[in-house]
């Protein structure tokens, strides 16, 4: 692998070099996450016997005419930071693609990552942060037939670490915009998509089902101020997998309808969600069901819940339900959010000297209502049914501005959490958030921030209270330094101290202390982190 | 070993080019309506701000500059396209959003992170000051004040 990923880089380097005496666009990227880990007997963290580790990324991408060619040479040293897939191990070239576009022709060979509406059915991804990169390596096609009408075809195998899936994917995708050629003032937006995995028979019984398609169709209309769409999925039958076990015989399909409906005008915005799904899980390779990692996922299925900015909101965050496991009672999930943003103008009752900004969110998921055979692993439910309650949340925030320098926003967040469901702990707790946040602006781009947070729980590990203090020297330079509390239970303190330095095209971050996990923002920008005790180092620049 | 010297060999290497393009895709705006991206700053100066609904400080660049947009405009030609990254989790909430909040702005969605990928951020915000297609200049965090630094820049960048 060693050795093909030098001849890979030094051919591509050739290649650049000739070709740069022509012309061409010649791009790319790196970064570098880096954590050395400590013992912390107050966590009852045990720092891993390699104390340093790293997660570096590079990425070149060269442009000539209409060909496109890249490559992604992955570093994890001696191993990948903790949280992270195992199968990220050592290095090597982990993407590289050729794509070829014109007129309307887009044709890419290597990997690629792309979606079919909502993900429901299809979407390959990126996240660095959490460690996903799902990418097909195969071959895509999307067409462009008029302005109204494109359809796209790809077969390929899912990147898992360093190696390919054993399933192999193929799909097919049109969207058509009926609106554009009735040339109406509504926006009327088709779409269908079709996607299937192959995976050898582990199985003696023909029935075994060794393809498995999903089938997607949707619907999008968009008035002036008001919009309404739609999707329903059909998942054929797969095979039911338990721990990695599969059970020949028992083969279940699934389905999901998901509808969204809005209204928005200047100055109140609104959004409701409604999804319910059953058996919606779907891997590249059937024995992955619920990994922890997030590893060969065909389709997406995020949580639609508000995502939350603070450390006390962040700890009891709902997680969607899409697979069917009957010894937890569990088949799938059925649920919804609301969303209203309003702006109270200046001048107004509620909006004051400077206008005032309000953001209400409401979202509610429960279990479907279900009959379980658990020594068969079977179950019988009606999509359009409900049961045990999963997840309940209303979130308030309002942001204000009290003068030239000086803003604030209020948050209340009520949260009712089923602890058994979303991580196994049996629970059910209720809470309370609130939550000050105040900036102050003085002079020569220095600012300084401090939040306040209380979390009042009845479940769990009780009640926390957070604060975090940051001071910006400039735009480009900014301490900060915080410290969550939960004062009930483990009387653990979660402090954390570091800064961050961003400057064109580069940007470098250095953090110590204790985390929790969750959302954590510096220095003006938000990234994923797992819970640790140590000193990060992030290094991101491209060119 | 060998393999971190090749690593600084590349980035060497690679910094003497540099990326000043967006991607040659288009995008779809909040009526549905697909825009080219290379024909965005097409004989002007424009700010291209990569924000997210879930993303506070990105809400908060564009609250501030939102409050004296139309000042801004007729002063200095000021324009900025604001590029949502929110994935299928949130991109139904943009809309909603940007109206609610009463921004001016031309709103994009990048809903699978074409230009996110192609531009080598992880974080939000990035804003960008581009003209006839070209980046001239780039900033990856906002603190209050930075606005300041945006403007006066802008105006550096469209005289020139």
């Amino acid at each position: 692998m060693k050795k093909y990923a030098l001849w890979a880089c030094s051919c591509l380097i050739a290649t650049v070099c000739i070709a740069q005496e022509k012309v061409g666009n010649f791009a790319g990227g790196f970064e570098s996450n880096a954590q050395w880990y400590q013992d912390d007997e107050g966590l009852n963290f045990t720092a891993p016997q390699d104390q340093l580790r790293s997660n570096n990324y590079f990425s070149l991408r060269y442009t000539y005419d209409k060909f496109t060619a890249g490559i992604q040479y992955e570093l994890y040293a001696p191993n990948p930071l903790l949280g992270y897939f195992p199968g990220f191990k050592g290095n090597g070239i982990s993407n590289y693609f050729v794509n070829f576009k014109h007129q309307g022709l887009d044709i890419t060979a290597g990997n690629f990552y792309d979606q079919f509406g909502s993900g429901l059915v299809f979407r390959s991804w990126e996240d660095r942060q959490l460690g996903v990169d799902n990418s097909i390596r195969g071959i895509r096609v999307k067409y462009d037939f008029t302005d109204y009408l494109n359809a796209t075809a790809f077969t390929g195998n899912q990147r898992t670490g360093f190696e390919l899936s054993e399933g192999t994917l193929t799909g097919v995708n049109t969207e058509f915009n009926l609106g554009s050629v009735l040339k109406s003032d509504t926006g009327i937006d088709l779409g269908a998509s079709y996607v299937q995995r192959y995976q050898e028979s582990t199985s003696a019984d023909v029935n075994f089902p060794a393809t498995v398609g999903l089938y997607s169709a949707r619907a999008d209309l968009t008035f002036d101020s008001f919009f309404i769409g739609g999707e329903y999925v059909y998942k054929e039958e797969d095979a039911f997998v338990n721990n990695r076990q599969v059970f020949a015989g028992n083969y279940q399909d699934g389905r999901a309808l998901l509808i969204n409906t809005g209204y928005a005008t200047k100055g109140l915005g609104i959004n409701a969600t409604f999804r319910a799904m059953e058996n919606m899980t779907f891997f590249s390779d059937r024995d992955e069901s619920a990994n922890p990692f997030l590893q060969q996922t065909i389709n997406y299925v995020p949580g639609y819940t508000k995502q939350q900015d603070y450390a006390v909101t962040n700890i009891y965050v709902y997680a969607p339900q899409a697979a069917v496991v009957p010894g937890e009672q569990k088949a799938g999930e059925i649920g919804g959010q609301i969303d209203v943003y309003y702006t109270a103008d200046k001048d107004s009752f509620l909006g004051g000297k400077y206008g005032t900004k309000f953001e209400f969110n409401y979202a509610n998921w429960s279990g479907l209502d279900a009959t379980f055979d658990e020594p068969n692993n079977t179950y019988t439910a009606a999509l359009l049914s409900r049961g045990e309650k999963y997840f309940e949340e209303y979130s308030f925030a309002v942001k204000k501005r009290f003068g030239e320098n000086l803003s604030a926003i209020f948050t209340g967040v009520r949260t009712e959490y089923n602890g058994l469901i979303v991580e196994g702990k049996d629970f059910f707790l209720k809470g309370n958030s609130f939550i000050i946040d105040a900036q102050y602006k003085l002079t020569k781009g220095r600012s300084v921030r401090m939040d306040l947070q209380h979390l009042g729980a009845d479940a769990d590990r009780g009640n926390w209270a957070a604060t975090t203090l940051e001071y910006s020297f400039s735009p480009f330079l900014s301490i900060y330094a915080t410290d969550l509390y939960n004062y009930e239970e483990t009387n653990r303190h979660y402090f954390s101290t570091g800064g961050s330095y961003t400057r064109g095209r580069t940007r470098v971050a250095l953090n110590y202390g204790r985390q929790r996990g969750g959302l954590i923002c510096v220095g003006g920008v938000c990234r994923f982190v797992p819970e640790n005790t140590g000193l990060t180092i992030n290094l991101a620049t491209n060119f | 070993m060998k393999n971190l010297v090749l690593l600084l060999a590349l980035v060497s290497f690679a910094f003497s080019t540099a990326q000043t393009e967006l991607p040659n895709i288009t995008l779809k705006d909040l009526k549905g309506n697909g825009v080219s991206l290379a024909s965005l700053s097409k004989d002007k100066t424009i700010v291209v701000s990569l924000w997210a609904t879930w993303c506070i400080p990105c809400i908060r660049e564009l609250d501030v500059i939102s409050e004296d947009y139309l000042k801004l405009q007729k002063e200095m030609g000021f324009e900025l396209i604001a590029i949502s990254v929110d994935d299928a989790r949130s991109t139904r909430r943009v809309k909603p959003a940007v109206m609610g909040k009463g921004w001016d702005y031309l709103v994009l969605l990048d809903v699978n992170n074409q230009v996110r990928r192609h531009l080598g951020v992880t974080t939000v915000p990035l804003t960008l000051i581009m003209k006839d297609g070209k980046i001239k200049f780039r900033h990856s965090s906002f603190t209050p004040g930075a606005e300041d630094e945006l403007f006066k820049k802008f105006k550096e960048i469209a005289s020139n």
